[in-house]
């Protein structure tokens, strides 16, 4: 404290005006020690949402495939590629075909924007799919993590919503023949099902109202609300104990606190676990390494691997645009989008059934399942043998939805008569 | 994992090399470079050069707003030589735009000038293609998807092979030429004038919406056709229309390729509305488009040197009839045979048939066609020349020639037009149907025919022997139940109720209690039950066919029924002689003319 006493020359405050505001923005020096590390991530505003340690069974790659993180990045990706696109987009019937027009051959970099995108989007459907099922195979929505579950089943939701709102903003053939489609589909729920309609597209048609609506829906409701949902679902993460693992007696491993000179070796126990377990000061539980910085190389990895697999397909793919509207011609036939094709299936069997009643009853049985099992036992191992009952169900409904995705997308020709694709 | 983070960081290093070096090294630029340095050498003064010096690589583009909506066209990125004269010689896209007396470019002194200016027309507006675009695949509509792929030299990579050779050449261009130039006998569009006149000739205006030229609505609306498809897509489904949807039920008219390019041209032409029609002009066409110019002008004055029969069998061949009907060995499988229309159906028939073919069968969807009376005149007279019955050997044989064609091979009423008569044919299998009928009234609707509908009086054909023999024939092959014995049935032979304003009115509260859920509110067959409904429910506003029917026969068939039908027996659901009487009155009431 000697030195705040000491004034200053107006030279040294310059010449040490650089190393003050980094120091004012990043309190902590790159950690070098254990201290440093925890204080690091327990001060960063973008580090904190972490935990000062991590147990191994976390940084698995085999364990978690790093599915949860794909579908934040990719998230992330659309977030900001979507923003650059807004500056280009017009929600007008009149002036968006030919937005994409422009984005296609004349804005800098508007081709690839928009394949990121569409990309991007695709790929979130499926990621967020994917992470779903290595949630249930691993058991990893077994007590206390019951609620994530549901709202990670509620992102699972507005991902696709999302995505099909965006699906009809390009104002092609493709766009608006697979809302019209897709719009059908919710028509069939009883009661309210034209309501449900005619809410969704302001219309008894896809029109202009429909495309203000989606667009809306799309840029601002829709990522305000995953954001929220989101940030729950991290926040719960943290809340529930980190990521499900077997439970096993974790050695506690003393770390005795030097009181002099130097560092205290070992963490701070109340920085490392919010909730629980309870540790006391100085004593740390085995198994555990410190985010900083094996979490952290952890999530960049991903990061650069997501970034670089959809510049890779970006450039290499183009994102489809088809002939503008024309409200007189249907293609032959009329698909929705291809995660809803399954469904589209399903209803050319039974309208009711297939677009209505098995969905909301697949939607219900997702919601309930944390509360419908509630065996303990088998969190965190993949595909585990105390589990057999319920990962065959799973796997059942998964492989299902998949083969009619296939059929839909693949084997079905004009007037949704069976066909080979081959 | 290190190795793999440094290869995956490669990667989107070299995406992102890859995504600036598109960025900024475009082929526009290097177009653009080269004709700069071209044109500077060439710079005759100094304030040329000086202009040319100034100006560098950049996005050109024209900026149209005169013309309806504005339209962006910067097609001269790449082609920015088109207005320099010094550039006749070169290779695209850095060659001048040809100067022709034909597009109305005049030469002024040794120099040409532009009649239709780049600066105020664009490039689009007569060339079509994307102007948006900056790539040639795209900008030029090589894109599958793009319907208005640049005319005249480039076509579709992926169009159908079999129209592929067909498609080329400059004749395309009259399509634009025609958003301004609409004055039907203007000189630069021959191709389209030719369209237009087969439009009428060849009687697709009987089936096709134009607005301003044609009302009828059996086929598309074909007032925007030309912004929707490409010139393949057209030429397809006129030289085959099941080519690009199954179940179109358009003739084809085997037309030579010639005459398929100028109706394609036409129907490129065809945008709904065009540069230089106001809405105000439309609007006048659609209130003109009734009283619609003779179309077949000057047959009318042949008809009266010529003998009308003659006359009549080139008509009849001109005007595509066959397309849908059969006459001798040409069969269009759409409609019914007219080889011996003639001989059975009356010339009065005939006459008001032709004038409008639903006054006489009222669900008919033959066109109305809007020819010279003299023209119809002459086409009866051809018809009724032709009195020939044909010889048949037996009943089998004379129910495959008369029959077949709309009761099916086998009889169960799926013959080939089927699909096309309203009411349908007859299913002569039912055996629940054929054995609650008299014999007398079968051979009473062979004799005279059903009137209202496509049945014609075979009398003229076959005599009362050669009908009790194809009954017989039809029993015994088709329908596989003995006949039984018919009930008898008490039934009033008129009506017991008298007509009158009240009974009509009963009449009316009792059907619209029981009989709309099939015949429907307007009484016209099409309640919400009917498609589900084979035999579709029964017209009851068919003037001909109910003025036709005794009142016993309605008032059997409401009381007891019609078996093999869904028409249940109203008695068993309470309805007495009188309630069905008052029925009967209203159904009367609707059809009016009954002697």
């Amino acid at each position: 404290m000697k030195e705040a006493t000491q004034p200053k020359t107006i030279w040294g405050t310059i010449a040490e005006l650089p190393n003050n505001v980094w120091k004012s923005i990043f309190r902590n020096p790159l950690p070098s020690s254990e201290r440093g590390r925890s204080a690091t991530m327990f001060t960063n505003f973008f580090l904190h949402l972490h935990p000062v340690r991590v147990h191994r069974h976390t940084l698995k790659a085999t364990y978690t495939l790093g599915l949860g993180l794909i579908s934040l990045f990719l998230f992330l990706l659309l977030a900001l590629s979507g923003i650059l696109l807004l500056f280009y987009y017009v929600p007008s019937t009149a002036q968006a075909y030919d937005r994409m027009l422009d984005l296609r051959g004349t804005v800098a970099f508007g081709t690839v924007l928009r394949n990121m995108h569409r990309w991007s989007a695709h790929g979130m459907v499926a990621v967020v799919f994917l992470h779903m099922c290595r949630v249930f195979f691993t058991g990893a929505y077994k007590k206390p993590r019951e609620f994530n579950w549901v709202v990670g089943v509620i992102l699972l939701l507005l991902t696709l919503f999302g995505s099909f709102t965006g699906y009809l903003l390009p104002w092609d053939q493709l766009a608006f023949w697979a809302i019209t489609v897709g719009a059908e589909i919710a028509a069939y729920a009883p009661i309210l099902g034209s309501e449900v309609q005619f809410l969704l597209l302001g219309d008894y048609s896809v029109g202009q109202e429909a495309l203000l609506r989606f667009y809306v829906l799309h840029v601002v409701v829709l990522p305000l609300l995953i954001t929220l949902f989101v940030a729950i679902h991290f926040w719960r993460i943290r809340k529930d104990g980190g990521l499900a693992r077997p439970e096993q007696p974790d050695t506690v491993v003393e770390t005795p606190m030097t009181l002099t000179g130097g560092e205290p070796r070992g963490a701070f126990g109340l920085m490392g676990f919010v909730r629980k377990p309870f540790t006391k000061v100085g004593n740390v539980p085995g198994n555990t390494v410190y985010s900083w910085p094996d979490l952290l190389t952890a999530e960049i990895f991903v990061l650069v691997l997501t970034i670089a697999a959809i510049l890779v397909i970006s450039i290499s793919f183009d994102a489809p645009l088809e002939e503008p509207v024309n409200v007189m011609h249907p293609p032959n036939p009329a698909k929705a989008p291809w995660y809803f094709l399954g469904l589209q299936e399903m209803v050319s069997y039974s309208a009711f059934w297939g677009g209505v009643g098995i969905p909301t009853l697949e939607v219900l049985l997702l919601l309930m399942i944390p509360y419908l099992d509630r065996r303990p036992g088998g969190e965190g191992i993949w595909f585990s043998k105390q589990r057999l009952l319920a990962n065959t169900l799973f796997m059942t409904f998964v492989v299902i939805n998949i083969i009619l995705i296939i059929i839909g997308t693949f084997f079905r020709g004009p007037n949704w008569a069976l066909v080979s694709p081959f | 994992m290190r190795l793999a983070l440094a290869v995956a960081s490669i990667i989107v290093f070299v995406v992102h090399v890859v995504v600036f070096y598109d960025q900024f090294f475009h082929r526009w630029e290097r177009h653009q470079t080269a004709y700069f340095e071209q044109a500077r050498t060439q710079a005759t003064n100094d304030a040329e050069a000086e202009e040319l010096a100034r100006r560098g690589p950049q996005i050109e583009q024209i900026i149209v707003t005169q013309f309806g909506e504005s339209q962006v066209d910067r097609c001269v990125t790449c082609h920015i030589a088109v207005d320099d004269p010094r550039f006749t010689e070169h290779f695209h896209p850095l060659k001048t735009h040809p100067y022709s007396e034909s597009l109305g470019d005049l030469q002024v002194e040794g120099r040409w000038e532009r009649r239709h200016k780049f600066s105020d027309f664009g490039c689009t507006i007569c060339h079509d293609g994307q102007g948006r675009g900056l790539e040639e695949h795209y900008s030029h509509g090589d894109d599958h998807y793009w319907p208005m792929p640049l005319l005249g030299y480039v076509v579709h990579e992926n169009w159908n092979e079999n129209y592929k050779d067909k498609l080329l050449g400059t004749d395309y261009m009259q399509v634009k030429c025609a958003q301004c130039h609409t004055d039907e006998g203007f000189a630069g569009t021959p191709h389209v004038s030719r369209g237009r006149e087969l439009f009428f000739k060849k009687s697709c205006y009987g089936c096709h919406r134009i607005e301003g030229l044609s009302e009828s609505t059996l086929g598309p609306d074909l007032t925007e056709i030309g912004k929707e498809f490409s010139l393949e897509y057209l030429w397809e489904s006129i030289d085959e229309p099941r080519a690009n949807l199954a179940t179109s039920f358009m003739p084809k008219f085997n037309m030579t390729d010639d005459e398929v390019k100028s109706l394609v041209i036409f129907l490129k032409s065809r945008r709904g509305k065009n540069y230089t029609e106001t809405q105000l002009d439309l609007y006048r066409a659609r209130l003109e488009v009734g009283d619609e110019q003779d179309v077949a002008e000057g047959d009318a004055a042949l008809a009266e040197a010529e003998d009308p029969v003659a006359v009549g069998e080139r008509l009849i061949s001109e005007r595509a009839c066959t397309a849908c009907h059969k006459l001798d060995s040409v069969d269009g499988k759409v409609a019914p045979d007219l080889s011996f229309e003639g001989l059975v159906r009356s010339n009065d028939w005939l006459m008001q048939h032709f004038i409008n073919p639903r006054t006489v069968v009222s669900d008919s969807i033959m066109p109305t066609f809007r020819w010279d009376h003299s023209d119809f005149e002459a086409m009866t007279a051809y018809l009724e020349s032709r009195t020939e019955a044909p010889q048949v050997a037996d009943a089998a044989a004379s129910y495959r020639e008369f029959c077949a064609r709309c009761h099916g091979e086998q009889g169960a009423g799926d013959g080939p037009i089927m699909l096309y008569l309203d009411p349908a044919p007859r299913d002569l299998t039912k055996a629940s149907f054929m054995n609650s009928k008299p014999m007398e009234r079968f051979k009473e609707s062979i004799r005279y025919g059903v009137a209202g509908t496509s049945m014609p009086p075979w009398e003229k054909v076959l005599d009362e022997q050669q009908i009790d023999d194809l009954l017989e024939y039809v029993f015994a092959t088709f329908v596989d139940q003995p006949r039984r014995e018919l009930r008898e049935r008490s039934i009033p032979e008129n009506n017991p109720v008298a007509m009158g304003p009240e009974s009509v009115a009963r009449g009316e509260s009792t059907y619209l209690l029981r009989c709309t859920g099939c015949h429907g509110l307007k009484a016209d067959g099409k309640g919400p039950n009917s498609p589900d409904i084979v035999p579709r429910p029964r017209n009851l506003r068919n003037s001909h066919f109910i003025n036709s029917v005794s009142d016993r026969r309605l008032l059997e068939s409401i009381l007891y029924g019609v078996q093999g039908t869904a028409m249940p027996p109203w008695i068993d659901y309470g309805l007495s002689q009188n309630d069905v009487g008052d029925l009967l009155n209203y159904i009367r009431s609707l059809n009016k003319g009954r002697e």
